[in-house]
């Protein structure tokens, strides 16, 4: 049954990993596969391994801000709300973080993959 | 940075829309916007006509001797849908190329799946064009139709439609063009370059709303319907009928999307298509010089020789591109498109297939100075890795 279930997973393009101790499912991109496995160390963890050895306050308030943005609207803030609710520019967000806003920040924070012409 | 939007999206569809049209379709819906040519009461007869009137400009702006064979449909992906539903036949080849958007490829791939159709896909060259004779080498004794778009959706490129279609006339193989990103740009002449079956679609530089395209037919050429269903003409017949345009508009059509269209159309045979395609190709090589020899920037395509639509693809380096769309929306307000385009196999052959990039589409209503921001802007991106 483990078995089957696993194949079904990545068939669907999901792959497991134990994040501090728990089975936690992420897409191809490695996304989380779903936004309430999120926690903090699997944050701190996801971001040694993109090359950041340390998440700072700046780091940690563009993530809280996408998790309570994403928790209170259901989705991802629009571009000029990620500038507003975070004080930087995307610019300044995207060199925060090593593999920019999408596949880094916005991937740390447990977010959705976005669907995208990709 | 301004507070007005730089909309450099025209490629994916125009805005804004030219001034005056969009109220004249509405004005007109609202005298007039009764089920067209479906009863002998007047106004009905009288929107029938204005439904028939759109039909006569397209046919003039697209070079194609009978409006009857103007069919309406939702895009030119349903306009090319219809084409490639009602025009194959078991057993038939195709040859499409590897600058084809979705709409070509997609129906293309289901259709094989379905055991239906083989079909070969001709590379394009490191300027962004179709050779003619790679298309007539794919050609096979069972060819039955070539399928091209006219302008490349990610390179900007005219494709040399001419002489692909009397290569075709001359093997008795059918030419289905696309025209989603050229129409309203560039001419088209249908029955001078030998096209067999046109598609368009109308949100675009045709200056229409969205829900709205269409599939013109060469005389003679027949399309088997693939929906069935009311026309207004010939109800006792359980099948469906077999004239033009009513064999494949089945349903009520698009009213006021037509009536959009129709202003939209008035508005480009007003300015004249020579005169706007200068203005945008003015625009595009504003930008283009903008960004020439940018460190860190990658344009694609051929540097601007050839006939072009005004679009450019490029990426910066160290910034995805989705990242650098959102930056360029965020920080200078800039609306671009970044992705794939759904145009997967041009992006596999530039070798962005993975990240995809950036494109710039300028449009008839954009200025010179947005063309210096947009450029100011990705070479501030640039500068920054």
């Amino acid at each position: 049954m483990e078995q089957d279930r696993a194949e079904l997973m990545a068939e669907l393009g999901r792959v497991a990993r134990v994040l501090d101790g728990r089975e936690v499912w992420f897409d191809w991109e490695g996304f989380f596969w779903d936004a309430a496995d999120w926690n903090e160390p699997a944050a701190v963890l996801l971001a040694r391994e993109s090359g950041l050895e340390e998440l700072g306050d700046a780091h940690w308030k563009v993530l809280r801000f996408f998790r309570d943005y994403y928790a209170y609207h259901g989705r991802a803030p629009l571009n000029r709300h990620l500038r507003e609710g975070t004080g930087l520019s995307l610019g300044e967000l995207e060199g925060l973080f090593p593999g920019g806003i999408r596949l880094g920040a916005r991937r740390l924070a447990g977010l959705p993959n976005p669907k995208s012409c990709f | 940075m301004g507070d007005r939007l730089i909309y450099l999206d025209n490629a994916a569809t125009t805005f804004p829309k030219p001034p005056g049209t969009l109220e004249a379709a509405l004005r007109a819906y609202r005298e007039s916007g009764v089920s067209p040519g479906r009863g002998s009461y007047d106004l009905a007869v009288q929107a029938g006509d204005l439904v028939d009137q759109v039909r006569r400009k397209l046919a003039r702006l697209f070079g194609a001797p009978d409006p009857d064979r103007v069919v309406f449909a939702g895009n030119a992906t349903d306009a090319l849908n219809l084409a490639l539903h009602g025009l194959l036949r078991p057993g038939d080849h195709v040859v499409a190329t590897e600058l084809e958007h979705n709409s070509v490829l997609r129906p293309l791939h289901h259709l094989r799946e379905q055991g239906r159709i083989r079909f070969d896909l001709v590379p394009f060259d490191g300027q962004g064009r179709v050779d003619p004779e790679a298309v007539a080498r794919a050609l096979c004794p069972d060819t039955r139709a070539v399928v091209l778009t006219h302008a490349s959706n990610v390179l900007g490129t005219v494709q040399p439609v001419r002489e692909i279609g009397a290569l075709c006339a001359g093997r008795g193989v059918l030419l289905i063009l696309d025209t989603a990103q050229s129409a309203g740009i560039v001419p088209v002449d249908l029955a001078g370059w030998n096209v067999s079956a046109l598609a368009f679609t109308g949100h675009k530089a045709l200056f229409g709303p969205s829900g709205v395209g269409g599939l013109v037919l060469a005389p003679g050429l027949e399309v088997q319907p693939s929906r069935y269903g009311g026309t207004g003409v010939d109800s006792r017949s359980p099948v469906q009928t077999p004239s033009y345009p009513h064999r494949l508009e089945a349903g009520t059509v698009n009213l006021l999307g037509i009536l959009g269209l129709g202003a939209g159309v008035d508005f480009i045979l007003g300015q004249g298509l020579e005169a706007i395609h200068r203005r945008e190709m003015a625009l595009l090589a504003r930008l283009r010089e903008g960004l020439a020899g940018v460190p860190g920037v990658t344009l694609y395509g051929g540097a601007g020789q050839g006939p072009q639509v005004p679009v450019l693809t490029l990426n910066v380096e160290g910034v995805h591109p989705e990242d650098a769309g959102a930056i360029l929306d965020a920080d200078f307000h800039i609306a671009v498109r970044a992705g794939l385009h759904c145009a997967p196999k041009v992006h596999e052959r530039l070798g962005t297939l993975g990240r995809g990039a950036v494109r710039f589409s300028p449009g008839l209503f954009n200025t010179g100075e947005d063309m210096d921001a947009a450029a100011q802007a990705v070479r501030s991106m640039a500068r920054r890795n």
